[in-house]
């Protein structure tokens, strides 16, 4: 005997009648849409390059040839390119990251600097930059250690806190998370005040918004290994993320070690947080919008919403770099106040178009 | 597939909550687990499922201990219908359903022709088809329910465990999702409220009351007017339902059971204390 459904269909808006697509069409999009991006990328800023001559370098520099003389060899394979993809990584890191935490703590609110280990990473920048731990103020290896360094002393602390009643729970990992952030985040100003001149209070304050003046290749080696390895961890969980959504009961009964679970996941994306962090200070909004840009267009399902939140994540931050660099004349602008101004309204939108769940 | 729960004890945020239950679950029968609130029905449940841990005592699978399988291979035998609801993040019912293929199914592996074909006739044996494209949060609270129960049907199971299924149904979705039940020929073990649906659908119930199993057989054997004032507190009378013959449980809705018919138990705890049944 089947149910007889016809009774509810009157009911039924055609609005809720969800067109998502597979991952392949928007992953190609957004893969055309990224090389387009970095390439502007590279091409645009205080001295104009061709996008031919953009490509012509990277090919030389690939294949070993010489420079030819009177290019702007250094200027795109210095300069330009490590930016570029280090906007690329961050922004794709940003994008997963956000992603999988909002399934860890089953909320789509969540990003990964709830859980505060963002304020550990800029805590211990701060520390750097004022104590004089860093080279002076400059974005140096030693800034990004000491802020990885802030991000996994957080992590551990938070782990310790979250872990204690069990499990891992969602609403204890947010408190515990939120609680700890808050008290660093004051040590952090306490610092900010502390410092002793305005170029000092002015670098604090610009990694604290989040910069990615620092790239250079050296910068890029770390994020270019764990970003790929992150989204690769995440992407084989898929089925066991889309689980957690439903709720523990359900993840148990479908064979999945909830605990064991969370407890990964928190790990793997705290340590990925505190690597971003560190190559370009605590960049807001991407990982919380991210992910609501692309449920809409391929739904919820981890398995493809991954992968194409890890692209528009890397499309998004280089796009948005080109506006830090170009927008001003004098300046740069911190990344984090161009993902703030464009991100917020964005974000509205979205909630603005999206239908009412009705609980 | 049998299920065999022997000495069952198991706490819950610091408490014990069920102590030394013993039940069966017979091949292919469907079991009811009734009890006031608080009487441990859930917990024992999450236990099957393996959501909880025991403290002590064991729950076997033909014969088999679940705690010595992988979480996986236990998952392809016992598929769960838990109480939760999910949170809203844009899943539609077939990304729902298809959870069920979760413990088929390796880390990056794609739903095979197979796979689709198990979550389409779920969909159809709920009633659910031509609904696949919707998104879950959009459904009513019947249609959610039945698309949850297609995703452990999706499960393959041979031992489903529902937890109060019925909640916040109407009448007749209820009778129908009952219904479907006694369709399957999957052993069953249900926890429900409301009496007269277990005294019409269980082949055999077991009542729980403060953690511990207080009465196994039939509903007919098992849903006498003293067990209703001794472990519901109330007052009622049994009889044959007029329609089907089943026993039918008449409670006085007017008054508690008073305190010498509910006597025995309530010394030990009242069950008008109810406890959060979580």
């Amino acid at each position: 005997m089947a149910f007889t459904p016809v009774r509810r269909k009157a009911a039924d808006p055609e609005a809720s009648q969800t067109r998502t697509l597979p991952a392949g069409p928007p992953a190609a999009v957004l893969g055309v849409a990224l090389l387009a991006a970095l390439t502007a990328a590279v091409a645009w800023g205080s001295t104009a390059v061709p996008p031919a001559e953009v490509w012509s370098v990277v090919w030389r520099r690939l294949s070993g040839e010489p420079a030819r003389p009177g290019t702007n060899d250094l200027i795109v394979w210095q300069l330009r390119v490590p930016r570029a993809l280090l906007a690329a990584l961050v922004g794709a890191g940003l994008g997963l990251v956000g992603t999988a935490v909002q399934a860890l703590v089953r909320n789509p609110l969540a990003d990964p600097y709830l859980l505060g280990i963002s304020n550990g990473a800029s805590l211990g920048a701060v520390a750097a930059i004022v104590l004089g731990l860093g080279a002076g103020g400059t974005l140096g290896l030693g800034l990004s250690g000491a802020a990885f360094a802030g991000a996994l002393a957080t992590f551990a602390l938070v782990w310790a806190v979250a872990r204690r009643g069990g499990g891992f729970a969602p609403l204890r990992l947010v408190l515990a998370g939120v609680a700890i952030g808050q008290f660093l985040s004051g040590f952090t100003s306490y610092l900010v005040l502390r410092a002793g001149d305005e170029q000092q209070t002015h670098s604090v304050l610009f990694w604290l918004m989040g910069s990615l003046s620092g790239a250079d290749w050296e910068l890029l080696a770390v994020p270019a290994v764990a970003v790929p390895l992150a989204g690769l961890w995440l992407q084989a969980r898929a089925r066991g993320l889309n689980a957690l959504l439903m709720g523990d009961e359900t993840a148990a009964g479908v064979g999945i070690d909830v605990t064991r679970l969370r407890r990964e996941l928190f790990a793997v994306t705290s340590v990925l947080t505190g690597v971003l962090v560190a190559v370009s200070g605590a960049i807001g909004f991407v990982a919380l919008m991210v992910p609501h840009a692309c449920r809409p267009v391929v739904g919820g399902d981890h398995r493809r919403l991954l992968p194409v939140s890890a692209l528009f994540g890397a499309l998004l931050l280089v796009v948005v770099d080109i506006v830090c660099r170009t927008a001003m004349d004098t300046q740069e602008l911190p990344v984090g106040v161009v993902t703030a101004l464009l991100g917020a309204p964005a974000l509205l939108y979205l909630l603005d178009r999206r239908p009412g769940s009705g609980s | 597939m049998r299920i065999d729960i022997e000495d069952l004890q198991i706490a819950y945020a610091g408490r014990t909550v069920v102590t030394g239950a013993h039940l069966v679950a017979a091949e292919g029968e469907i079991t009811g687990l009734v009890g006031p609130n608080g009487s441990g029905k859930s917990t024992l449940l999450r236990t099957v499922y393996r959501h909880l841990k025991p403290v002590a005592g064991r729950v076997l699978l033909d014969g088999a201990d679940i705690r010595e399988m992988t979480p996986v291979r236990s998952a392809r035998h016992v598929a769960a219908l838990p109480q939760e609801r999910g949170a809203d993040f844009e899943l539609t019912v077939r990304e729902v359903v298809s959870m069920g293929r979760t413990p088929y199914k390796r880390a990056f592996a794609a739903e095979d022709a197979a796979d689709r074909d198990i979550v389409a006739r779920a969909l159809a044996d709920v009633g659910m088809d031509g609904h696949a494209g919707r998104r879950f949060t959009a459904l009513s609270g019947g249609e959610r329910q039945r698309v949850l129960l297609a995703r452990a049907f999706a499960q393959d199971p041979d031992v489903l465990v529902l937890d109060e299924p019925t909640n916040h149904l109407d009448v007749r979705h209820q009778v129908e999702l009952l219904a479907l039940l006694r369709t399957q020929r999957r052993t069953t073990l249900v926890s429900l409220h409301d009496l007269n649906a277990a005294a019409s659908v269980c082949d055999r119930l077991h009542v729980l009351h403060a953690g511990t199993v207080v009465a196994s057989g039939r509903p007919r054997d098992v849903l006498t007017p003293g067990l209703m004032a001794e472990v519901f507190g109330v007052r009622a009378a049994v009889v044959d339902h007029p329609l089907t013959g089943d026993p039918l449980i008449a409670f006085d809705h007017r008054a508690p059971a008073d305190d010498e018919e509910a006597g025995r138990v309530e010394r030990g705890s009242p069950p008008s204390k109810a406890r959060a049944d979580r």
